[in-house]
């Protein structure tokens, strides 16, 4: 009964609202016409009656606010009065909704473009059903920790069956494979073991995956197709199963397609089996390995386990590195990398450009919050609370934030694609250029909980201070410039100074970025990148599996390329100088043999390499043709090895012996005698030292070296041309077909986009905090130039006075100049405190440039200064122009 | 009567409404006078707190009202007690009975 009631009250005052208030009209004329008559009944005149009546009624209009408050559904109307009035409000001064509304829109737009990185990248739980459990193996201690694993360390993390239910091995990046056909094509493919698809519960969309015996030595040539590859070259044939697909010439039984939704990393179109022999001391570490804890292991657990199980694999193996440790962290760690922390940085940097937007918001509100204290006084009198007219504000500044988030979610979406369209930031888990950052649930409620918020945080201030008036002084005032009080005077300079504190932070952590950025792009790389071509193909195919076939092929394919007209020279080899990841163990001739004697970045390369690339050799000679297979031992050294090794004697003729202990795949490899010594080049990226690195012909490497490159990864070819590399490109990829037997190439890119890459993050995050740092200059500019302009507007009369009494024009400039520049002062020196102790936070991001750069610390405050002074120059302009005349007759 | 009157305790208004109707049809006047008169004074019940009260307790179903006329004549709006007020008249008068009993021993105990 008394909810129907209650709702058939509410539909009648929402619905007959003009019967509703007649009503109430009525009773209430009634009321007091009937204590009038009793006035006049006792003796009291007509209108000294009514009056007294009245008096006892109290305010009429108060009366019926209360009623009218009091109703059921009361809140609902008053709440769509409010939004009908704030939008009616908002539209009749569009200056400053476009201007608010601009702010906003920027700032919150800012904040969902980041946030929807930080939500694709960081909070977006992993696909997979046990990705809670998923765990990946990680490699502390080697000499290079690049995570990789070998084959008996496999074999040590699958027995580890108390803390593991699934251990899997995978390819890190995977050689690639040509599937034949009228247009060769480069597929992505990579070896894992069987476990593979049980630890990242792969669905199963037709067939199987990989048996026991199949993942076994000598298991045949079989291959599960990823959905993808499936619909695109099997136009989803039902009856795929069982069939045949070439690849690199050899035929892969087909026997399984996974489902559609199936995300690896790496991402992959093929899978193999990698067939590891059960028992191997093969030390070569090439893959990853990934693991499921069982139900109720914690990570901790697990590496507490595995620390009391590395001596049982150290006896196993006598020749391994004792201290070797063996660590688990969780798959989406290991995915997400250092990535983490220069996300956050992002994300603290771009709310403080929405704080300063806010503040920006806020400052407006006020000044148009004292023009309207005539229109807050008459609703006061007309029955309007305070907290009424707080909450009517207040639903003026949320609907002009969430016009601003909803404009921001657009320019967020739109901004964060142009983002990483023109810098590809080098991003785990974003997919093809960011396709992976969309607008999910997170997204939106993020984008409207900081619309929400800066619509309250902005907007309180000003509405309790617009709230505050006294009603009596603001009705008999004649003008609407009253009421510059001291109190709203000094929260506008407090916005001020933040505005200017919070932009100088953002700009001397953008200043710091840039210098990075000029340092990094400084750095001499340690070879020449202009004018190169770089590509890769896939080795398929058992000619591939020994020296003699690579060599081969390296060999024709040069003599191919080296005639094509406008190419300079040409080389292959395993890896581009920036960034040599393998690394190999050796012992020097005639000195003691020591267990962990040496070892150094290693890699082999055809002859020309050195040329192509203009690496300076220091002393001794290149490699020629004549360093082939049967010829002596030869290998290079580069400056940081020699250093480390010879310091004080001649390397050049000094002897080698690689790889003792790594297994089968070093057999056979013959002593080398170091022919030369080369200049170092930035061989770990260019934000780090060179590393030793020794380099050896690819003619010369063992058999069984040779077979472990071409499986796990493809074989790069580079191209110097004398023009512009990319004109060669058609010529470059037909001659190495030919050379290859009809391989395709793949990730045709030049050197100079190879290096672009290579610091890709760096230039992000520079370009962001550019980015952030300008937005507030801006805003902070325009923060002081409102205040400033707004102050003089008030004080025309004031400056005409001062005129008028013989104040001299440009004292009268100098103090507003000063009046401004001293806020803008106190905000640098604030923001100038702040940034001391956050640039910190950034520190690990630096490249050649100290935290508290000198340099940054001095100039990003004089360039903020001038920008202020600029801001201020117009209004103390302005006020010195006054014309007494006018300014005392405007009144 | 006592000189001053006194503030009307929260949640007594709706019981004193409710009350002054027990005994018939009263307008918003007539309600402000009948409370006066059965508290013999001590609340004097404003028209800022009454006519809220009213439509408060009428929304609420305690109350409905019809459009009368008044003792000289005029067109006023009365007011009826309900079922639904009549038992929670009831309800209220005896929780109030038992809060006036639990205060007046708190008081007393020494």
């Amino acid at each position: 009964m008394r909810i129907s009631s209650r709702i058939s009250s509410i539909l009648r005052n929402l619905f007959r609202k003009q019967q509703v208030e007649g009503q109430l009209d009525d009773e209430v004329r009634a009321f007091v016409d009937m204590v009038t008559e009793e006035r006049m009944a006792a003796g009291m005149s007509a209108s000294e009656a009514r009056r007294s009546a009245q008096v006892e009624f109290g305010g009429i209009e108060q009366v019926k606010q209360a009623v009218r408050d009091r109703r059921a559904g009361a809140g609902l109307e008053l709440f769509w009065q409010d939004v009908q009035f704030s939008l009616r409000q908002l539209g009749r001064a569009p200056g400053f909704t476009i201007a608010a509304l601009a702010a906003l829109a920027l700032g919150i737009g800012a904040n969902t473009a980041i946030f929807s990185v930080v939500n694709a990248v960081l909070l977006k739980p992993l696909t997979y059903p046990d990705a809670d459990r998923m765990v990946e193996f990680l490699a502390p201690s080697t000499v290079i920790a690049n995570n990789l694993a070998c084959i008996p360390e496999f074999h040590f993390f699958q027995s580890q069956t108390s803390v593991f239910k699934e251990v899997a091995a995978y390819d890190n990046a995977g050689p690639g494979y040509n599937l034949a056909g009228d247009r060769p094509e480069q597929l992505h493919g990579i070896h894992v073991t069987e476990a593979y698809f049980r630890v990242y519960g792969a669905p199963i969309q037709l067939g199987r995956t990989f048996t026991q015996q199949e993942d076994a030595p000598h298991g045949g040539k079989v291959a599960v197709l990823s959905y993808g590859l499936w619909q695109r070259k099997f136009a989803g044939d039902k009856a795929i199963v069982g069939k045949s697909l070439s690849l690199g010439n050899e035929p892969y039984t087909i026997v399984g397609v996974v489902g559609k939704d199936f995300v690896s990393d790496p991402q992959a179109d093929i899978w193999l089996p990698f067939q590891f022999a059960p028992v191997s001391d093969d030390m070569n570490h090439f893959f990853q390995v990934a693991g499921l804890l069982k139900p109720g292991v914690t990570v901790a657990q697990a590496n507490a386990q595995l620390k009391l199980a590395a001596a049982e694999y150290h006896r196993d193996y006598p020749n391994t590195d004792p201290r070797q440790e063996f660590l688990v962290g969780t798959l989406q760690d290991s995915i997400v990398g250092n990535v983490r922390q220069s996300l956050l940085v992002l994300l603290g940097a771009v709310s403080l450009v929405l704080l300063i937007a806010c503040a920006n918001v806020a400052n407006l509100l006020l000044v148009r919050a004292t023009g309207r204290k005539r229109e807050f006084a008459i609703r006061s009198a007309l029955g309007a609370g305070r907290a009424r007219i707080v909450r009517q504000l207040l639903t003026e500044s949320v609907l002009l934030s969430l016009a601003g988030g909803f404009l921001g979610l657009g320019l967020g979406f739109v901004g964060v694609r142009a983002l990483l369209a023109v810098s590809p930031a080098g991003l785990p888990r974003i997919g093809e250029d960011g396709s992976a950052i969309g607008i999910d649930w997170r997204v939106l409620s993020f984008t409207l909980s900081v619309s929400l918020l800066t619509g309250i945080l902005f907007g309180i201030f000003p509405a309790l201070s617009a709230s505050r008036s006294d009603l009596n002084s603001a009705l008999k005032e004649s003008s609407n410039r009253s009421g510059t009080g001291f109190r709203q005077g000094k929260t506008r300079s407090l916005l001020v100074i933040s505005e200017v504190s919070l932009a100088l932070v953002l700009l001397i952590g953008a200043a710091l970025l840039i210098r990075t950025f000029m340092a990094l792009h400084g750095v001499g790389p340690g070879f020449d990148f202009h004018n190169v071509l770089t590509m890769e193909m896939s080795l398929n195919g058992d000619r591939y599996q020994k020296t003699a076939g690579v060599s081969q092929l390296s060999k024709d394919g040069r003599d191919r390329l080296n005639a094509i007209p406008g190419v300079e020279l040409a080389a292959a080899a395993y890896w581009l100088p920036i960034d040599v990841e393998d690394a190999m163990p050796f012992q020097v001739i005639r000195r003691p043999v020591k267990k962990d004697c040496c070892g150094s970045k290693w890699m082999s390369v055809s002859p020309g390499y050195l040329r192509l690339f203009r690496i300076p050799i220091l002393r001794g000679r290149d490699f020629t043709e004549n360093d082939k297979a049967g010829a002596p031992g030869v290998a290079l050294i580069n400056e940081a090895l020699a250093k480390q090794l010879w310091p004080n004697e001649d390397p050049v003729g000094q002897q080698v012996m690689c790889g003792q202990g790594i297994g089968p795949e070093l057999d056979g490899e013959p002593v080398r005698q170091i022919v030369g010594i080369v200049a170092d080049s930035h061989n770990s990226g260019l934000g780090q030292p060179a590393d030793p690195m020794m380099m050896v012909p690819i003619a010369q490497v063992p058999d069984g070296y040779a077979a472990a490159y071409s499986n796990i990864q493809p074989l790069f070819w580079l191209v110097r041309t004398h023009g512009d590399p990319h004109q060669a490109i058609a010529a470059v990829t037909d001659q190495l077909r030919v050379a290859s037997g009809g391989f395709p190439v793949a990730h045709i890119r030049t050197m100079d986009e190879v290096m672009g890459r290579s610091t890709a993050r760096e230039s992000f995050n520079m370009m962001l905090l550019t980015i952030f740092g300008a937005v507030a200059l801006v805003l902070a500019a325009i923060g002081i130039y409102g205040l400033m302009a707004y102050s003089v507007e008030q004080r025309t009369q004031e400056m005409g006075i001062r005129i008028a009494l013989g104040a001299d024009r440009s004292a009268l400039r100098k103090l507003v100049m000063w009046q401004g520049m001293r806020l803008a002062l106190l905000g640098v020196a604030v923001g100038l405190a702040a940034s001391f102790g956050l640039t910190r936070l950034i520190a690990s991001f630096l490249f050649g440039v100290q935290p508290w750069d000198p340099i940054v610390f001095t100039t990003v405050p004089i360039i903020l200064s001038a920008v202020a002074l600029v801001a201020v120059l117009l209004p103390a302009v302005r006020a010195s122009n006054v014309d007494p005349m006018q300014a005392l007759r405007a009144e | 009567m006592s000189p001053k009157p006194t503030n009307l305790l929260q949640g007594t208004l709706d019981l004193l409404v409710l009350k002054a109707l027990g005994s018939g049809d009263l307008h918003g006047l007539g309600i402000s006078r009948r409370i006066e008169q059965i508290t013999q004074g001590t609340f004097l019940v404003k028209p800022g707190s009454l006519f809220p009260a009213l439509h408060r307790l009428e929304e609420a179903g305690w109350l409905s009202s019809c459009w009368g006329e008044s003792e000289n004549n005029r067109r006023a709006k009365f007011y009826r007690l309900t079922r639904a007020g009549k038992s929670q008249l009831a309800v209220e008068a005896e929780q109030w009975a038992r809060v006036v009993l639990a205060m007046t021993n708190a008081l007393r105990a020494t």
